[in-house]
């Protein structure tokens, strides 16, 4: 019975069919949010669904110059760590699968490392657009990824724990989004970053670079690849709602708030463009770091 | 074994579907005037909305189904040609748009052309006109999916010669 359990966990609700489904519904929303601001009709509902199942019925080339074993094994990987992180997540308003003392930096760990196999898997192969995009990838990451760590952790801190469901219940009681205004609007930029949504989007930006570090991927590994993203979009919009916006109850209050956030992120996409890596860099460590570090500062004085 | 031809079967359906419905394009200009290429351009705009139908533009040669070709091959873009569509993962087709991709048009026998897109690689769907409209070229992808879901569209994969 337990392994049965467990198996369901992992394969059907809240791991895998599931949260696979639901980021391919949000995805949509996110495609055609963005068409109806531009005054286009854009994508059928099926239309994320439609793109995942014609590209794992595609060839899969491997190129001559890669590491085969590493080109195929680098998308896994990349599901794999994000299908992890969000068994620690408040899926659909439920309480999380597992929890841990400090399932919080495991869970923000594990939603970079598709970022990480993404950068290893354009430096594996031999092109130079791809080897261009790894590169902007990499050092997208490391400008993104230290203030949105630091933004995750300031409500923690104020919660004085590590574990995601304690946070939650910490912020269904005290309004951090006006404690910790800062934050948010970092955590939710670096969600941006993470997502190589439109203003960070240098790394797989289609008209200098083909498509970046996934320049040679075709088929299943390419749709592995827009899974994990998929994925990353629910595990990054719930942790944000959960931290943020007073904890996520009920099935309602999650697709509520993170539908909400989304719309959001779907205005800052339409609003702005292209930065190049280094404005992007510039933006994260000049003013992103200094301020979440500031707002840390000042919580850590207010809760002594 | 009846149960296996019926799981082959809803399988296809299921892979004839999403090919149908997700149409990722790649451009490339062999040696146009440009003229095709602006009506494709124009063809991607809001105003025809191209993504109602899943038609996505790709950079990537490794992520496109539908190779949309323009203007003559020319004797230095032949081997480019080839090796874009070589590096198109299977199953993928060809969309020649233009009179110059269908017979070389006004630069037919020209010293430095090689001759259709057709004499290079094979083509699927031709969209004449020059250049063709942008509604036209939008009939050319739908008369391709509609190609695509007929059985007789199980087209053998052909190895072409370099």
């Amino acid at each position: 019975m337990d392994v049965l359990r467990t198996l369901f966990t992992l394969m059907i609700f809240p791991g895998g069919l599931f949260i696979l489904f639901n980021g391919m519904v949000y995805e949509w929303a996110d495609r055609k949010l963005v068409a109806r601001l531009q005054n286009r009709v854009g994508p059928r509902w099926f239309q994320p669904l439609a793109d995942m199942l014609k590209l794992l019925a595609k060839e899969e080339v491997v190129p001559a110059s890669v590491d085969a074993r590493l080109f195929i094994g680098l998308p896994v990987i990349a599901l794999a760590g994000v299908l992890t992180a969000a068994l620690y997540l408040p899926i659909a308003g439920l309480p999380p699968a597992y929890s841990f003392p400090g399932d919080l930096i495991v869970t923000v760990y594990m939603l970079s490392l598709l970022t990480l196999c993404t950068g290893i898997a354009g430096a594996n192969t031999n092109n130079r657009f791809s080897l261009v995009g790894a590169t902007r990838t990499l050092t997208q990451l490391f400008s993104y990824e230290a203030p949105f760590m630091l933004a995750m952790l300031g409500p923690a801190v104020a919660a004085g724990s590590w574990q995601i469901d304690e946070v939650m219940g910490y912020a269904a009681e005290h309004p951090v989004i006006l404690m910790q205004p800062v934050g948010f609007v970092i955590a939710l930029i670096g969600l941006m970053g993470k997502l190589e949504m439109r203003p960070f989007d240098a790394p797989e930006a289609e008209t200098e670079i083909v498509a970046g570090a996934m320049t040679e991927y075709s088929g299943r590994g390419l749709a592995l690849f827009y899974l994990g993203r998929y994925v990353e979009l629910i595990a990054g919009l719930t942790l944000v709602a959960a931290f943020y916006l007073g904890g996520i109850q009920n099935p309602l209050d999650y697709f509520v708030k993170t539908l909400a956030l989304l719309l959001v992120l779907v205005g800052l996409q339409t609003l702005m463009t292209r930065l190049r890596i280094d404005q992007t860099v510039g933006l994260w460590w000049r003013y992103g770091t200094l301020l979440v570090l500031l707002q840390w500062f000042v919580t850590l004085l207010l809760r002594s | 074994m009846e149960l296996g031809k019926v799981w082959n079967d809803v399988f296809d359906r299921v892979k004839t579907w999403a090919r149908v419905n997700s149409p990722w394009v790649l451009h490339f200009n062999s040696g146009s005037c440009n003229g095709c290429d602006i009506e494709i351009l124009a063809t991607l705009t809001p105003r025809y909305d191209v993504e109602r139908f899943g038609v996505k533009l790709e950079g990537s040669p490794r992520h496109a189904d539908v190779l949309i070709c323009t203007g003559p091959v020319t004797l230095q873009a032949r081997d480019r040609l080839l090796r874009v569509y070589e590096q198109m993962p299977e199953p993928k087709f060809v969309i020649a748009v233009g009179s110059c991709a269908i017979s070389g048009g006004a630069f037919q026998g020209c010293y430095n052309v090689v001759g259709h897109v057709d004499e290079v690689i094979p083509v699927d769907i031709y969209v004449p006109g020059c250049p063709p409209r942008p509604e036209a070229i939008i009939d050319g992808v739908a008369k391709l999916l509609g190609k695509l879901q007929t059985p007789a569209a199980a087209r053998p994969v052909e190895e072409t010669v370099i």
